[in-house]
């Protein structure tokens, strides 16, 4: 078996055991909503797929094979499938993230989850039950593995009473609306955006300032919110009645640039050199970077060293809109 | 197994391809890349080969298919609209279920 193939192995055999494609603690995707008390049952559900949750673990594993890669010898993948290849049991590999970007994705979630009760949105939130989406299964073409485990997903939505779920990121949506009715049968969940809820609420005049942040920050639209799903409005509008003056960088919408951050798995080296070009030109148009998606957070802050500071739209949203 | 008439839709959306490269200069990938198979024009042509069985899978066509982005600015570029990422994504997904022949050894890397 090469060394790719045995990294894609080692993803699917992680989500196959424990859910999550690599080793996480227990209950690391709902530490953040522990101190909020949210209804554990009903029929609309937040479900934020831990994508938000996994990044400072994907950070710190790409930071770890960083260091494998600048030394001499063989390509990344090779090394790290034979260091892989030498530990028995796949538990022991530790990922030690930042525990700064810990609490700052558990900050987004939480700012989320207030946004939603400031817009008067009633909802549930899965605890143990909120499951990664296995979107990167998908990507990367582990077509079976990924088809076993939506399914487990959605057995286990559907257990809680799930109708409709509301996701947090671009590549969750993305796996629920347009992925999983091709995987799963009987597939039968309303699935929306936060955004696309908040931005319904605000132009019904359900959702309201109650300050303005007087800022200016640059946008980034996340590839799969701005191609893939034609989420491209609905932040600018909530953006602006927060009070930010948005600044367009020259690549922006439907023309967006990518992070870089699929290619960390796979050539970490690429995916930096990618963050590069595209932190190089946000910080050409302002010294606030706004962003919408857990990757593209992660790799521009990283990108960023110290040209701008990168935050993400909901944390703006909830200061401005009484949900902090 | 992949989906059932996944093969036949990559070749189908991979046979619409023109060739005319005007997805190149859209590809975050490309320019860092040893050869044009990190670029969009050079990834559906392989996974056409090889769909076609022109090609057995080869190290340099494993790696090209696997550092796409799956960003989708090839295919807003392209003329004729063509589904790049659904081409890559179809092509890994039969390339892993060993439709396309063996699997070998793949060494991503960057140009230079």
């Amino acid at each position: 078996m090469s060394a790719l193939d045995q990294v894609l192995s080692l993803m699917a055999e992680y989500v196959e055991r424990t859910g999550f494609p690599l080793p996480v603690p227990k209950g690391f995707q709902y530490r953040w909503a522990e101190p909020l008390g949210l209804p554990r049952r009903g029929r609309v559900y937040l479900y934020t797929g831990a994508l938000y949750q996994l990044a400072p673990y994907v950070e710190a594993l790409v930071e770890q094979l960083e260091r494998v890669e600048e030394r001499p010898g063989a390509g990344i993948v090779l090394r790290l499938a034979r260091a892989v290849s030498r530990v028995v049991d796949l538990s022991k590999i530790a990922v030690r993230p930042d525990p700064a970007r810990v609490e700052q994705v558990e900050r987004v979630l939480r700012s989320v989850a207030g946004l939603l009760r400031a817009a008067g949105v009633e909802y549930a939130y899965l605890y143990e039950d909120d499951l990664y989406s296995g979107i990167l299964l998908y990507d990367m073409g582990l077509d079976e593995a990924f088809e076993r485990h939506a399914r487990r997903v959605y057995a286990r939505l559907r257990e809680r009473g799930a109708e409709k779920v509301i996701t947090v990121d671009p590549h969750t949506t993305r796996a629920l609306r347009q992925v999983y009715p091709e995987y799963v049968p009987g597939f039968d969940l309303e699935v929306v955006s936060y955004l696309e809820v908040l931005d319904e609420a605000l132009g019904a005049g359900r959702l309201r300032p109650s300050a303005s942040l007087g800022l200016r920050a640059v946008i980034h639209d996340p590839c799969v919110y701005a191609r893939f799903l034609g989420i491209v409005e609905q932040p600018r509008r909530l953006l602006r009645a927060a009070g930010v003056e948005l600044a367009e960088p020259p690549r922006s919408r439907r023309m967006t640039y990518c992070c870089g951050g699929p290619a960390e798995a796979v050539l970490p080296a690429l995916a930096r050199r990618i963050a590069e070009t595209r932190m190089g030109e946000l910080a050409g148009v302002g010294d606030t970077v706004v962003t919408l998606c857990p990757i593209c957070l992660v790799n521009l802050g990283r990108a960023a060293r110290g040209r701008a500071r990168v935050v993400d739209a909901a944390e703006l949203l909830a200061r401005a809109f009484g949900a902090g | 197994m992949p989906a059932a008439g996944l093969r036949e839709r990559v070749l189908e959306e991979a046979g619409r391809c023109a060739y005319c490269g005007f997805c190149e200069a859209a590809c975050p990938t490309l320019r860092h890349g040893p050869h044009r198979g990190y670029g969009p024009r050079g990834r559906v042509e392989i996974a056409r080969r090889l769909l076609e069985g022109l090609s057995k899978p080869t190290g340099e066509a494993v790696a090209s298919l696997f550092t796409c982005l799956l960003c989708g600015a090839c295919r807003v570029k392209c003329p004729l609209g063509v589904d790049v990422p659904l081409v890559v994504r179809g092509a890994r997904s039969l390339y892993l279920a060993g439709v396309l022949g063996g699997r070998v050894g793949a060494r991503p890397r960057l140009r230079g």
